[in-house]
């Protein structure tokens, strides 16, 4: 017979990594077209960071996101960058990327200055133009701009940066200090059935609601969660290596590693909830991995609540959730008095 | 000179005349024909805004990749490449007595074999730096590289392997963390402790947290060894240039650490090596440090030709890093209102053969452990411990859904027992806008609770009467 | 050695290779074509699906040798000079491609889809989705891809379709 449950869990991750300085450098460079080339060391695993760094750098620009290349991975031609790793793109990478632009940008600045006859401090930089702050039609365009300032006044319109969380050192004996910047927390609920006779698990659907700062491109952040719930399924229920008692990997293969297919993922709602990071580039944190955290917990809670087992280890293989099924209805037998004599 | 003048004077050739008639099949060099593309740029409207944050825009390598052009390492190759493959101990814990690659080396289309005796520097780790690149005296576990071989099909590389005779004289294993570290335990780097590494984080008192507690509830959660699994297994092309450069192209997505493990192990300046990455393959933590690297690039001067190394789908998971398992006890006291007063945790890591990103998940799963919510007390300590299997490194999350699994499950427990509603208690419970920690940091841009409640109404949740 | 002679995306090609060479390994180094690839080599991940004569195969577990006097469709055969084929544009808009490893074979077994069944319900569509396995997206974005391309190819009459593949 089919149980139906509901599981809820929340969570909080850390962007960045545990107080160990894990700089990175930008360099953006505006060509004297107004479109603009951001170099930057990190690697695109799949995530999108070149996208959302693209993005980043074409907001402080006041450009499109269209007219900006991103130039990545080769440690000739990039800056350092301490790598794709701990969520840390968007918010570090993407702050070095903010102020490399910035700096480009005030080099447009200083051109545009004279040009509008104002002080470099009116000015701001929107719809492709270089325009007077409240004043909008005493504008001229960034194309204009960046030619002038390099082929004419021989300054070309680059700038580099390089941004650190700022941490504090962890007391040894109390691990009192500051970690980490920033953190970012989130909640999946998840309803489940489970067969009481097989112990198998059916997710139905998860309601997963994320904080991600502000999200710079919520099709990528959705393609996070997606993502990142299905680890969460295939942690909960399939997946596990093992060994033998020699040491041995038994299942080393995708036969035997049993992790999700497209049969296996439930409907997924998503829900941005944006809370705004000052510290971070436009205010936003990261998403990579808090999206794999909260999933096998909401499910076996889920569990739980369907059958009233409470599994300990994972995965929950039908096996085990059957197990503790047995397990439980033994229990509530011998509870139950003899028959009346 | 007179034959450099009768050279000037000689008829020039016609260069208007048509080629030949006579020759019907015109013996053109074989080029490859190329499938058609469109080429036009991306024409999506979020991606023209000026108001470029916060716009769902389609990304240019998604373009590339719906056409099947994304090159990816194993999609790279080179004029005279060679192929490479590394030979797996298969056995968890051994002495190496002796490596004889005779037989191999004299293999037909064999052009060269290496041992770790030939690295210069035969040690990386991005804390500590106790993994060889080739295992030299001691497996440590049955996925360690004894040797390599480079040849110049894949087939035959494959052939080499079985080729090359290592004889071995098994040491004891341990393979639980938690007999690991008993004093008795075999070690698996003699002589130092199994436990290599170990966190704590005090807050208040717990002990006098208990004591005011009106409800004590513990419990004990395991999770299990869990690989990556992204759809590109790892891959990377070694490759000298005649100033004693190297190139390497590989799936790592930390290049600036990888370059400079590439010159401590090879004992190189940095500008000489040259780390290029294209698109990776999926990453979750278990392309961020080198693997093969070092080795492809010392076949690749022993034999002046560019070496690819490409994982098989077995090797990622015997070789390649994976996810800590943990087990976890957590003992926790609440008022009978449902409030958390003081939370006791011990974490006891499987931290593999090698360290690799064991540090960074045991502060991680440390600090995260107590859960998000306001709690006075807390003490949680937690170690990593070696055993002889796969190293356990970066998996995205760090420890994080480890202990989730943990906080949450024994939250549900609590709020059962409670006779509370799941969500209410941990409404009750949450960080706000500058709760502390319980590393005594204030936290700011804190939204669990609004997770909560907006996962909550999305889902329909309705407190059961 | 063994003499190939197939038609890829419409052109005669011609090989002669060893005899064990795979399917995937004739079209990845022999002609080139890297859109399918190489993620366990046993047919456990789908990376490889190319279309032979219609239907959806793991190119790492048939032999070369057994398309000969065949046809085989592969990612590089779906786009025209003047248009990217609607299941790549609805791959590509929907988000549907992250690293994009998975990608060519997922698009190719959808394409196998809706050639077979041009209105698949959720259900056909995970399962003919399900031996491309994905670490990135969830399968959730692909999904509405399927369907949006799903849709245009039915509103799209055959003569306003330019792509290369007969």
């Amino acid at each position: 017979m089919k149980k139906r449950g509901r599981g809820i869990a929340c969570m909080w991750y850390p962007i960045g990594f545990t107080v160990s300085a894990n700089p990175s450098a930008a360099t953006v460079k505006v060509n004297e077209d107004g479109t603009a080339t951001v170099l930057t060391g990190t690697v695109e695993t799949g995530q999108g960071s070149l996208t959302v760094l693209a993005q980043i750098a074409a907001e402080a620009l006041g450009i499109a996101t269209d007219d900006v290349h991103v130039v990545s991975a080769d440690t000739d031609t990039t800056p350092m960058d301490t790598g794709a790793i701990a969520s840390r793109t968007t918010y570090v990478t993407g702050n070095a990327i903010f102020l490399a632009a910035e700096a480009a940008r005030n080099i447009l600045f200083e051109t545009a200055a004279p040009m509008l006859g104002v002080k470099v401090s009116q000015l701001e930089a929107k719809d492709r133009k270089i325009q007077v702050k409240n004043y909008p039609q005493r504008n001229v365009s960034i194309a204009e701009v960046a030619h002038r300032s390099q082929v004419v006044l021989g300054q070309p319109a680059i700038g580099s940066a390089s941004w650190n969380p700022p941490t504090v050192a962890m007391d040894p004996e109390t691990g009192q200090g500051k970690p980490f910047a920033t953190y970012v927390y989130a909640t999946q609920i998840a309803e489940v059935d489970v067969d009481d006779e097989t112990g198998e698990v059916e997710i139905l659907r998860i309601a997963a609601a994320h904080d991600c700062g502000t999200a710079i491109n919520p099709m990528l952040v959705e393609g996070q969660v997606e993502g990142g719930i299905s680890m969460g399924v295939g942690m909960a229920l399939q997946e596990e290596m093992l060994f033998d008692a020699k040491g041995r990997h038994i299942n080393p293969n995708l036969t035997n590693y049993i992790m999700p297919t497209s049969l296996d993922m439930p409907e997924i709602t998503v829900d941005i909830v944006q809370g705004f990071d000052p510290t971070g580039p436009f205010g936003a944190k990261g998403v990579g991995e808090p999206t794999a955290v909260p999933t096998a917990a909401a499910i076996l809670n889920a569990i739980h609540d369907a059958v009233g087992v409470r599994v300990h280890s994972l995965p929950a293989t039908a096996e085990k959730v059957l197990a503790a099924i047995k397990v439980k209805r033994a229990a509530e037998q011998k509870q139950i008095p003899a028959s009346a004599s | 000179m007179d034959d450099k003048t009768k050279i000037l004077e000689r008829e020039q050739l016609d260069i208007e005349e048509p080629l030949r008639g006579a020759d019907v099949e015109l013996r053109l060099p074989m080029v490859t024909p190329r499938e058609p593309f469109p080429i036009e740029p991306l024409t999506v409207d979020a991606r023209q805004q000026t108001r470029a944050v916060g716009q769902r825009a389609t990304r240019p390598d998604g373009r590339l990749h719906g056409l099947g052009q994304t090159k990816y390492i194993d999609d790279l190759k080179f004029p005279g490449m060679l192929y490479a493959r590394i030979k797996r101990a298969g056995i968890a814990s051994a002495r190496i007595k002796r490596i004889d690659t005779s037989a191999a080396e004299a293999m037909p289309g064999v052009m060269a074999v290496l041992t770790g005796k030939e690295i210069p520097v035969n040690s990386f780790g991005p804390s500590f730096q106790d993994q060889p690149v080739l295992v030299d005296e001691q497996v440590f576990h049955a996925g360690d590289g004894v040797a390599a071989v480079a040849a110049v099909t894949e087939q035959i590389a494959n052939e080499a392997l079985d080729k090359i005779v290592v004889e071995y004289e098994p040491l004891p294993a341990v393979l639980d963390p938690v007999a690991a570290m008993r004093e008795d335990s075999p070690k698996v780097h003699a002589p130092n402790s199994n436990i290599y590494a170990t966190k704590v984080i005090r807050k208040g008192d717990v002990e006098k947290g208990f004591a005011e507690s009106d409800h004590i509830f513990e419990g004990r959660f395991a999770t299990q060894m869990i690989e990556h699994v992204s759809l590109e297994p790892h891959a990377a092309i070694a490759d000298w240039d005649a100033n004693g450069r190297l190139t390497i192209y590989a799936t790592i997505g930390r290049i600036t650490l990888a370059r400079s493990d590439i010159a401590r192990t090879l004992k190189m300046p940095m500008s000489r090596i040259r780390i290029v990455g294209t698109i990776v393959g999926g990453n979750f933590g278990g392309k961020n440090e080198i693997t093969q690297e070092p080795a492809l690039a010392l076949l690749s001067k022993k034999t002046g030709r560019p070496v690819k190394g490409l994982f098989t789908r077995s090797e990622e998971f015997t070789s390649t890093t994976t996810r800590h398992p943990i087990i976890m006890d957590y003992k926790t006291g609440v008022s009978k209102s449902g409030r958390i007063i003081a939370r006791q945790i011990r974490l006891v890591l499987d931290g593999g053969a090698y360290c690799s990103w064991s540090e960074t998940t045991l502060g991680k799963a440390c600090i995260l452990s107590p859960g998000p919510y306001k709690i006075d007390n807390v003490l949680a300590e937690a170690f990593v411990v070696y055993t002889n299997k796969t190293m356990t490194g970066a998996m995205r999350g760090f420890g994080a859904p480890q202990v989730c699994f943990a906080y949450e499950s024994q939250m549900d427990d609590i709020a059962k027992a409670l006779k509370i509603d799941p969500l209410e208690i941990r409404l009750l419970n949450a960080f706000d806008e500058g709760s502390p920690s319980p590393t005594g940091q204030v936290l700011h841009s804190v939204v669990v609770k609004e997770t909560l409640n907006k996962a909550a109404d999305r889902f329909g949740w309705e407190p059961r009467s | 050695m063994t003499d190939v002679t197939v038609v890829v995306n419409g052109q005669l090609r011609g090989a002669t290779v060893p005899p064990e060479t795979t399917l995937l390994q004739l079209l990845r180094e022999h002609f080139h074509l890297t859109g399918a690839k190489l993620g366990c080599d046993v047919g456990d991940c789908g990376a490889c699906t190319v279309i032979v004569d219609g239907m959806a195969v793991n190119s790492c577990l048939m032999l070369a040798g057994q398309v000969d006097g065949r046809s085989v469709t592969t990612i590089e055969g779906l786009a025209s000079r003047e248009q990217l084929h609607p299941i790549q544009k609805a791959f590509e808009e929907s988000g549907a491609l992250q690293c994009g490893f998975c990608g060519p074979g997922a698009i190719m077994a959808t394409k196998a889809l809706l050639d077979e069944n041009p209105e698949p319900a959720i259900k056909d569509i995970r399962d003919a989705l399900s031996g491309s396995l994905c670490r990135c997206t969830g399968y959730t974005k692909m999904i509405e891809a399927v369907q949006e391309a799903a849709r245009v190819l039915r509103s799209e009459s055959p003569k306003q379709l330019t792509h290369a593949q007969p």
